[in-house]
């Protein structure tokens, strides 16, 4: 990548919320009119045990900078038990991507509820600002 | 093949001040499977609306994406609009303009950018939606109410009353439950038999409600609306329908052994009613104890019953039914503090006891006769201590939480003991006194004002000295020691899930929280229901609460009954999991992590590939229960099972499409 | 070892012979001394290929897939690895313990035939006694913990990020996708792999390391709380990719993160990503 494009490089992060909770809670933010950076896409989901670790491998493939996977706190579930199951399979997807080189800093895995826009806006923001520190995601990528 | 169109909203200057509108409905027309794309100023407007239902007929659409608000506002509305523009409503998806690109960011370039990359998302997915169709199942007009102590009496009693029919089970020979043991109910201090005791004649007579006392629920299966239940009734060996209730059995009867229902302070005979009052009003034969049934002995009830009802022959029975609903109210026990707290005597001091054996004692018709006695010799005592927290606040060596009535409970009890013993000392330790309801602070002042003494602090040994129980403990507010020479001690034990209620919610199918007691399906939200849809929560088997909190939980489980009731069919939510059996190999972990258990392993029968005949099992989702949260399909590796209207191809095309 | 010889036909012929079994899968002379590759034996007149030696390398279970629905039963000489190997066979439904007979061996670890060393898979072997069985010939072998298999793990753990890309970039890079070690794991036993579902589409066909990652990443996490660590993978495969360093590492994790577990001991147990315990360690907060 020449330098041109490096000064005009934004992150492209992918953000799988859940329905009932992160993404309501990312709605609360823009009720209230909070601002976070743009980089962020987020991609709705009913509960956050429907996030697959393959689709992290694949936006990754793809060319994701970095990925966020935001679910209801532990007991809130509207599913009753769906984040239980999140827990324990992004607790061992995160190990294996470190594992594999990944910066640990590209995936985070969030508890954020309904009525924590606050907590929505401080979290994506701070993933926005890591990951412009670390710079584009060139892994897993096939490139050079 | 899709057509999609494409429709961003402007939502006045919502989004259109924030992001170039024109230019995303422009940009659209280039993503793959795009026929038609415009802006427009409203599309939730009755035009707007129109516009889209004029374009599809123009365009011949078949998928159609609306950018403009949160889904979660008006999803439910645009899918109205394609049924009524004829197409199936599920080939929809809406991208979130607003909420989460226009309100939430300032710089018109950027938040252009990325409205673009979310209209493509939204194309991407919509090109792999799929026509669902909701499907529909019966609903059986009757509900089962498990357990007729107040709550379940109440729910029983208000879904009767709203035209349907129940059948109340209760495994003791009397309903009522606690209640009826109790001798006062705070804060107003009337008689708990008084007031019980008419609900559990109404149930009795009540038309709609069916009995079915000192039965049990064995075996559930089925699905809400379609309960198929196993209830067995235990051998009574007396015939209901011949006995008229006379009672003349109990007084001849020659063994007697302790009375249950008077926490063995009391002795019954062994053809027994549990107490005077009991409904059904008809006694049954404690098979263990009676000399008739054990040797072969006695037989003198039989004798002497004037209509031939006793029956040494009878033997349980089992009926199956169908129900819509099921209400659990199997309410709670006492915690076994005898096994756990030395420090109080390992329950080896007679005059040490719970706040039951207290309500016994001071109930005119309990084995004391309303006097409040010690029951190692009788006496009346001067001194009573009370202490409160036991088994309950003790994450160190019992329950960590509250339970909730004992502060009242013990306040009555203070109250009720100083109002009957001239010159009698109560002494009261206690953590924390917590009064919350309606006339509940004052009712706890007035005690205080009584003479009752309130030391904040926890007792660390009681022991006997002479005829005396010296009960150590601290006053913490004065920093000191303190001990008292007590006569009785009475302890406000923690209340836990009644004994069996496990089990029970295993075969009904839903799961108790970490302490037993019945898990409803949101802690704040959804309070009466469990996640099993179908079956709701009356009562303390939800946790510790007191009379007024169980009415008003068995009023609402009812209202949720009678809801589901009034209904001949159930729509269900197409958005649900479904299995590919060419792909499912029938591990069934998809089954083990469904919290709704609406996944069973089923065998289909096949050719295999040499053409032979065989049968295999497969995942196969019920559509009534099933809630579409997706969990499932992450345990499914090759992805089998899948779930409609969040696929794995749709999820996968979404993500690509960002960096297409 | 030849003593085992001797009672394994002899087992052989006495199944057939009665009838109890249709045919039995055991281990014979390949071409070459230090090959022992799987056997068939369809008749009681063919026992005497029934070999066993230090070069039985090959899993045997996963051969019970190629007659999932048997008119009568299979015979298997099985291993501690085989063993554990059919229970999860049992557990993910692919087979009835009922159609099978196992005659089990307590195996004291076979040798690598490129050097006659221990083989790798065996060095680091925790239960060299079948743990189910109908029979059981030999004695049984001093069963140890070997907490050292995680020693090439905790070396891996402690490179820099880039470092163990590049470590892992030029592993990847070797991988032909010949599917080896998925053909010859017990846990890979779905009817349809993930890698053959082009229509969903979670993973290109093209032969590049980043496809081949995505491929061996993605296989690792669907087996992570299933590997019963018998080690062919790493065996089978052509290339020398050294595949238990990844799936070890996720082992090492699951033992870690949920308590004390080792796959298919039964056929009961639920494994840990399908089970979640309310007191789950909390890093998402």
């Amino acid at each position: 990548m020449d330098v041109i494009e490096e000064q005009k490089w934004e992150p492209k992060i992918l953000a799988f919320c859940c329905n009932w909770c992160s993404y309501s809670g990312a709605d609360l933010a823009g009720l209230n009119r909070m601002k976070y950076p743009e980089n962020i896409r987020i991609l709705r989901v009913p509960c956050s045990a429907r996030v697959n670790p393959q689709y992290i491998l694949r936006a990754f493939q793809k060319g994701a900078d970095g990925v966020l996977v935001a679910g209801c706190h532990p007991g809130d579930c509207h599913y009753s038990t769906g984040n239980y199951y999140t827990r324990r399979r992004f607790l061992i997807m995160k190990r294996l991507l470190e594992y594999s080189g990944i910066d640990p800093r590209r995936f985070q895995a969030r508890w954020v509820s309904g009525a924590e826009a606050e907590k929505f806006r401080t979290t994506v923001t701070k993933l926005c600002e890591d990951i412009k520190a670390i710079g584009p995601n060139r892994k897993l990528r096939g490139l050079k | 093949m899709k057509r999609i169109g494409v429709f961003i909203c402007h939502c006045g200057s919502n989004i259109a001040a924030t992001v170039d509108c024109a230019k995303v409905a422009e940009a659209a027309k280039a993503f793959p499977g795009v026929f038609f794309s415009s802006d427009y100023k409203y599309m939730c407007s009755e035009p707007g609306q129109e516009f889209i239902k004029d374009s599809i007929k123009k365009y011949d659409l078949n998928a159609i994406v609306v950018a403009s608000c949160t889904p979660r506002m008006h999803e439910h509305t645009f899918r109205k609009t394609l049924a009524n523009g004829g197409l199936n409503p599920y080939m929809f998806e809406m991208t979130n303009l607003r909420e989460q690109c226009s309100w939430v960011h300032s710089d018109i370039e950027k938040a252009t950018d990325k409205a673009i990359d979310l209209v493509r998302m939204s194309v991407a997915k919509v090109a792999k939606n799929e026509e669902l169709f909701s499907t529909t199942i019966p609903v059986h007009k009757k509900a089962l109410v498990i357990g007729a102590g107040i709550a379940g009496m109440q729910a029983a009693l208000d879904i009767a009353d709203a035209g349907h029919k129940v059948v109340l089970v209760d495994r003791e020979p009397t309903i009522g439950g606690k209640m009826p043991m109790l001798d006062k109910t705070f804060p107003t201090m009337d008689c708990s038999a008084c007031i019980s005791t008419p609900k559990m004649v109404e149930v009795a007579q009540h038309p709609n409600i069916e009995l079915m006392a000192y039965s049990e629920v064995i075996e559930v299966n089925g699905f809400i609306g379609n309960f198929d239940v196993k209830i067995k009734t235990k051998a009574k060996y007396v015939d209901h329908v011949k006995c008229t209730g006379c009672g003349l059995c109990e007084t001849k009867c020659p063994k007697k052994v302790p009375n249950e229902y008077d926490l063995g302070m009391g002795l019954r005979s062994c053809i027994y009613k549990p107490f005077p009052q009991a409904v059904p009003n008809k006694p049954v034969i404690d098979a263990q104890n009676c000399l008739k049934l054990t040797s072969g002995k006695c037989g003198v009830c039989a004798r002497v019953c004037p209509t031939g009802a006793v029956r040494y022959d009878d033997t349980e029975s089992f009926i199956t039914d169908t129900f819509g609903a099921i209400v659990m109210a199997t309410g709670y026990d006492l915690y076994k503090w005898e096994d756990v707290y030395g420090e109080y005597g390992y329950g080896k001091y007679p005059d040490v006891v719970t706040g039951l054996h207290f309500e016994r004692m001071v109930n005119a018709s309990g084995p004391t006769g309303g006097k409040i006695k010690r029951p190692s010799d009788g006496t009346t005592p001067k001194t009573v201590v009370f202490i409160k927290c036991v088994g309950s606040r003790d994450s160190a060596k019992a329950k960590s939480y509250c339970s909730r009535a004992c502060c009242m409970y013990t306040a009555k009890h203070a109250h009720q003991f100083v109002d009957k013993t001239p010159e009698g000392n109560a002494y009261v330790f206690y953590m924390d006194v917590r009064t919350p309801g309606k006339a509940y602070d004052e009712f706890y002042e007035s005690t205080l004002r009584d003479g009752a003494v309130y030391l904040r602090g926890r007792v660390s040994k009681i022991y006997q000295d002479g005829g005396k129980l010296i009960v150590k403990g601290e006053d913490s507010l004065i920093g000191k020691q303190v001990e008292v020479a007590a006569d009785m001690v009475v302890l406000a034990t923690a209340m836990v899930p009644s004994a069996g209620s496990r089990e029970l919610a295993q075969a009904v199918g839903f799961l108790p929280d970490l302490n037993g007691w019945y898990q409803e399906a949101h802690p704040k939200l959804r309070p009466v229901e469990t996640p099993t849809a179908g079956v709701f929560l009356a009562g303390t088997c939800q946790g510790p609460k007191d009379i007024p909190d169980s009415v008003a939980q068995a009023g609402a489980a009812a209202v949720k009954v009678c809801g589901l009731l009034s209904k001949s069919e159930l729509e269900t939510n197409p958005m649900t999991a479904r299995t590919n059996t060419t792909v499912c190999s029938g591990c069934g972990i998809c089954v083990s992590v469904c919290p709704y258990k609406a996944i069973q392993l089923q065998s289909i029968t096949e050719r295999d590939h040499h053409g032979h005949r065989i049968t295999r099992n497969v995942a196969s989702v019920n559509n009534g229960l099933c809630q579409g949260c997706g969990a499932c399909t992450v345990t499914c590796r090759p992805g089998a099972i899948d779930l409609q209207g969040f696929k794995n191809d749709q999820i996968l095309e979404e993500v690509d499409s960002l960096w297409t | 070892m030849s003593d085992t010889t001797v009672k394994m036909r002899d087992i052989a012929k006495d199944l057939l012979d009665k009838g109890t079994v249709d045919y039995i899968i055991g281990w014979e002379k390949g071409r070459f001394s230090n090959q022992s590759p799987p056997a068939f034996i369809t008749s009681a007149a063919h026992v005497g290929r029934l070999i066993w030696d230090e070069y039985c390398l090959a899993g045997t279970a996963k051969y019970l897939l190629d007659d999932k629905f048997p008119t009568g039963k299979i015979g298997i000489f099985a291993r501690g690895c085989d063993a554990r190997a059919i229970n999860r066979l049992i557990q993910d439904g692919q087979i009835n313990r009922e159609n099978i007979y196992i005659v089990g061996i307590c195996c004291s670890g076979m040798k690598d035939p490129a050097t006659g060393n221990t083989a790798e898979k065996c060095q680091y072997c925790t239960h060299p006694n079948p743990i189910v069985n109908d029979i059981l010939l030999g004695d049984p072998v001093p069963e140890t913990n070997k907490p050292e298999r995680f020693k090439a793990i905790e070396e891996l753990e402690r490179l820099s990020p880039d470092e163990k890309y590049e470590y892992w970039s030029k592993q990847f890079e070797k991988c032909i996708r010949c599917y080896a070690c998925r053909n010859v794991c017990p846990a890979c036993n779905c009817r349809e792999c993930f890698v053959d579902q082009y229509r969903v589409g979670w993973q290109g066909k093209q032969n590049n390391e980043d496809e081949n990652r995505l491929f061996g990443l993605t296989r690792v996490y669907h087996i992570a709380d299933r590997c019963i660590e018998c080690g062919e993978c790493a065996r089978a495969c052509p290339m020398g990719l050294p595949l238990m360093e990844l799936n070890r590492k996720l082992i090492k994790d699951i033992n870690k993160l949920f308590g004390p577990y080792e796959a298919s001991m039964d056929t009961e147990t639920t494994p840990p990503l399908a089970k979640y315990n309310l007191e789950d360690i909390e890093e998402f907060m």
